[in-house]
């Protein structure tokens, strides 16, 4: 199921003839000769989700570009399974902590994840690294909703608990309209449809009032759907998102972007043991962010390069304290224990 | 998105320009159908790349070739050798199987393949005319109703357990029970995983389909030299074209069930998250029930054939509907449909059938081009495939569980998912050797989660309430059918025990 790396022969032989090359091996260091040859072989990418999806998408479009500065390839591995739960088990308690093996996953819903139900590892082990993408969360009705504007949603819930759907419980786009709930006094009921697939027919078909979910899957609905309110400080996708008012702008709400947001995380212990391989991978990281090939090939797979965002070690870390925050603070309406 | 005789003739014409794409698809998903664990969605994906490079129309056509054919060939294993290769066949082998065993292997087969074009292309056709309308079904379909169709399925547990009422409900809530295992739908809290991460989303369905049915089926072939009696392999070896003709005349003879099990599956296939598992259950509990020999239904009766082979190729038109009229996918395939389309700039919705009608209408005209073209290419095949069976079991026991423990790897690529297979292979040899029927076991592990979903979603929307479940007119029209549909079953039941006992009490 995983693949157990260990440094080969090949390798050895390969680092120590670099080292030989440069001017003899007692003068050189171990791990900085282990950084210039990094990387010798693939680089191994867990996915918690499936293939075909988002992820999988993004991933491919990323590593395409990432790959020319690493000169290596990636081997992406999916292992999908309890709202990415199974993926990050997997990657924390048996990939092996070198930097050969990374995780690529949902920044929002995973961190959301940790709060609801901790994982057997420790969260603060596994360090994102690298946003590839903000998506910020959005509110939104099927073509033939009644509901024209989020102010009528809102005067409705006043009246009686609507029925929303959420892919998940733990989700930002779920925080988001309980924080709008909890600010109007609107009531609203979330229900979890296993998926973005599901929850965007739950509002086209009508038997949900409406439903939540990030902006970028359903901006590319089309016209099945109207997009009612973004979470985020301002409606980047303009017309594609109906040009809808943002939260706080509409509401005066103070609430931090409610994003997901795709990353590349990695063991701490990896960073700690292999830091010069660390920084070939930050470094090699923020480099596509600047080639055109990658904008190519996000337009080409009719991605939203607006949402495109690189983020370094500590934008993922202030987002992942911002979130975490929010998920303390919804946290009984997430568990149910209200 | 008005009808026009013109346009699909010249989109029919169209079509068929393109057998160079349809005729290998047909005959790679027939290949991947066939093989448990592969299907027409993991095999678009992993050529995905090839995809999207094609032509738009090439590609849709190329997926559309491979998703019709792939459902038939799920059918050809669980029909030989008791394989189901997808969710969507279980129900296939009840009555395919036994035919198999009875040396009707190349008749069962044939009326696997009339019935799967035939109502394929019923279904596409039906599903070209009334596409707008049909569409609105997924409005009105909705928990609370699905919840009622699921029951339409999970009450043929209570047929099976009518030949041994006590066996038959402790298997069937055996496999309501292993159904539960996994997290909850609305707060994902794990139940019954053991701590076995690889349990969290539940039972996986693959190695439950081919434990229960191919391993335990090797582990009982083992015990013999052939899955044939001497009588089944002097039948199969003499048997030329004349008995694919039987086979499809058979089918052909029973058109109107063909009919009515295809429309079940089509109208199945609309409702998102529905699919081929369901709409095969539910067609043959309809089927069994109003027919006039219910009593050999699962010992060899192609009506017990007929009935989920028709309904599941009637779901691959109807989850298409949704996804073209709505965006909506209407199940995993649909669903990678969508991202090519999308890839290629294709905005789905009404506005396609106008805007690009040799797109909109040429999907499905694509699905009907195929499976007359699946009629030709496939059904002489059956005389060829039938000679399977004659294998002795010291080759075909262990190739069965080779493929199938392969099979139960490949969908999430776990170890843990062979090991799965072979203990659901142990249990369901226990079963079998002590009486209990491993297809109820099966209807409660397939069915029991999406029951579960369907029936958390109403309860939560209606903060408890158990009242919505007969909150909804077509809701309530559905109680009363399965309430009828029920009643009738136990009558029918009732009054052939009274019939026989009546002779047995002349002839005595």
């Amino acid at each position: 199921m995983t693949k157990t790396t260990r440094t080969s022969r090949r390798d050895f032989i390969k680092v120590s003839g670099a080292a030989l090359a440069a001017g003899g091996v007692s003068s050189l260091p171990f791990a900085s000769a282990s950084a210039q040859s990094f990387p010798s072989r693939n680089i191994n990418v867990y996915v918690p989700t499936r293939e075909g999806g988002g992820a999988d998408r993004n991933l491919r479009a990323f590593s395409n570009v990432w790959k020319k500065y690493l000169n290596t390839n990636f081997e992406p591995g999916f292992y999908p399974g309890a709202s990415g739960r199974v993926g990050y088990e997997l990657y924390m308690g048996k990939a092996k902590a070198d930097c050969y093996n990374l995780i690529f996953g949902n920044m929002g819903p995973e961190l959301l994840n940790w709060v609801v139900k901790k994982p057997t590892f420790e969260v603060s082990d596994c360090v994102y690294f690298g946003r590839v993408d903000t998506d910020p969360g959005c509110v939104f009705v099927g073509a033939n909703s009644p509901f024209k504007h989020i102010d009528e949603i809102v005067e409705e819930g006043k009246k009686r608990k609507l029925n929303v759907g959420t892919s998940r419980l733990a989700h930002p786009a779920s925080i988001g309209i309980l924080a709008l709930g909890e600010h109007t006094g609107a009531q609203f009921n979330l229900i979890p449809l296993s998926g973005g697939k599901n929850t965007v027919a739950g509002a086209v078909t009508g038997e949900m009032d409406f439903s939540v979910l990030t902006s970028g899957t359903v901006a590319a609905r089309g016209d099945a759907v109207r997009t009612l309110l973004v979470f985020n400080d301002e409606n980047v996708l303009g017309e594609r998102l109906d040009n809808a008012p943002t939260i706080n702008g509409h509401f005066g709400t103070n609430l931090p972007p409610l994003l997901s947001a795709r990353a590349f995380a990695i063991h701490r212990a990896a960073i700690e043991e292999y830091p010069d391989r660390f920084q070939v991978l930050q470094d090699s990281f923020k480099k596509v962010f600047a080639d055109p090939e990658y904008k190519a090939a996000v337009v080409k797979a009719k991605g939203n390069w607006e949402y495109i965002n690189y983020g370094g070690i500590s934008e993922c870390e202030a987002y992942a304290k911002d979130i975490q925050a929010l998920g303390e603070r919804f946290r009984p309406l997430l568990t149910g224990r209200s | 998105m008005e009808f026009s005789p013109d346009l699909f003739a010249s989109l029919f014409f169209h079509t068929i320009g393109y057998w160079w794409v349809i005729i290998p698809s047909i005959l790679l998903g027939l290949i991947v159908g066939a093989i448990p664990g592969f299907s027409a969605a993991n095999t678009i994906i992993i050529l995905l790349p090839l995809t999207l490079v094609m032509d738009v129309e090439v590609g849709l056509i190329f997926m559309v070739a491979l998703y019709c054919s792939s459902r038939m060939g799920a059918g050809i294993p669980a029909i030989l050798v008791n394989i189901p290769g997808t969710a969507g066949a279980a129900a296939t082998p009840l009555d395919g199987y036994p035919m198999t065993k009875a040396g009707k292997a190349q008749q069962a087969l044939a009326i696997s393949f009339v019935s799967s074009t035939a109502g394929g292309l019923l279904t596409t056709v039906v599903a070209l005319l009334t596409m707008p309308w049909l569409a609105r079904v997924s409005f009105y379909m909705h928990s609370v109703e699905m919840i009622v169709v699921m029951l339409f399925g999970i009450s043929l547990i209570a047929t099976i357990a009518a030949r041994d009422t006590l066996k038959g409900l402790i298997a069937g809530f055996f496999g309501l029970m292993i159904g539960a295992i996994g997290t909850d739908h609305v707060y994902a809290t794990p139940r019954g995983t053991f701590g076995f991460l690889e349990l969290y989303d539940g039972v996986p369905l693959i190695p439950a389909l081919v434990g229960l049915f191919a391993v335990s089926e090797s582990f009982l072939m083992i015990e013999g030299e052939s899955i044939l009696s001497q009588h089944g392999k002097d039948v199969i070896r003499k048997s030329g074209w004349a008995a694919t003709l039987e086979g499809a005349r058979i089918a052909v003879f029973r058109w109107w069930h063909i009919t009515w099990n295809s429309l079940i599956g089509l109208v199945i296939g609309v409702i998102p998250g529905a699919g081929a598992s369901i709409a095969s259950f539910v067609a043959y509990q309809q089927s069994r029930t109003y027919s006039k020999t219910p009593e050999r239904y699962g010992t060899g009766h192609p009506e017990g054939l007929i009935a989920p082979e028709s309904a599941n190729n009637g779901v691959t038109s109807g989850t298409l509907i949704p996804l073209m009229i709505l965006g909506i996918p209407g199940g995993a395939t649909a669903a990678i449909m969508l991202v090519v389309m999308q890839y290629h700039g294709v905005i789905l919705g009404p506005a396609l059938f106008t805007d690009y009608p040799e797109l909109g209408y040429g999907v499905f005209m694509a699905m009907a081009v195929t499976y007359l073209m699946m009629i030709f290419t496939v059904l002489p095949l059956a005389r060829y495939m039938s000679r399977v069976t004659l294998l002795s079991t010291v080759y075909m026991a262990p190739l069965v569980i080779a493929f199938t423990l392969v099979g139960s790897f490949v969908p999430r690529e776990y170890m843990f998912d062979m090991y799965l297979a072979l203990a659901f292979g142990v249990i369901g040899y226990i079963a079998r050797k002590t009486g209990y029927h491993v297809a109820a076991i099966l209807i409660g592990v397939i069915l029991g989660p999406l029951l579960e979903q369907y029936f958390l979603r109403a309860l939560k929307m209606s903060d408890g309430d158990l009242m919505v479940l007969f909150s909804s007119n077509i809701g309530n029209v559905l109680w009363m059918l399965l309430v009828f549909s029920v009643t009738l079953s136990l009558y029918m039941q009732h009054r052939r025990r009274s019939t026989d006992s009546a002779e047995d009490g002349k002839s005595r």
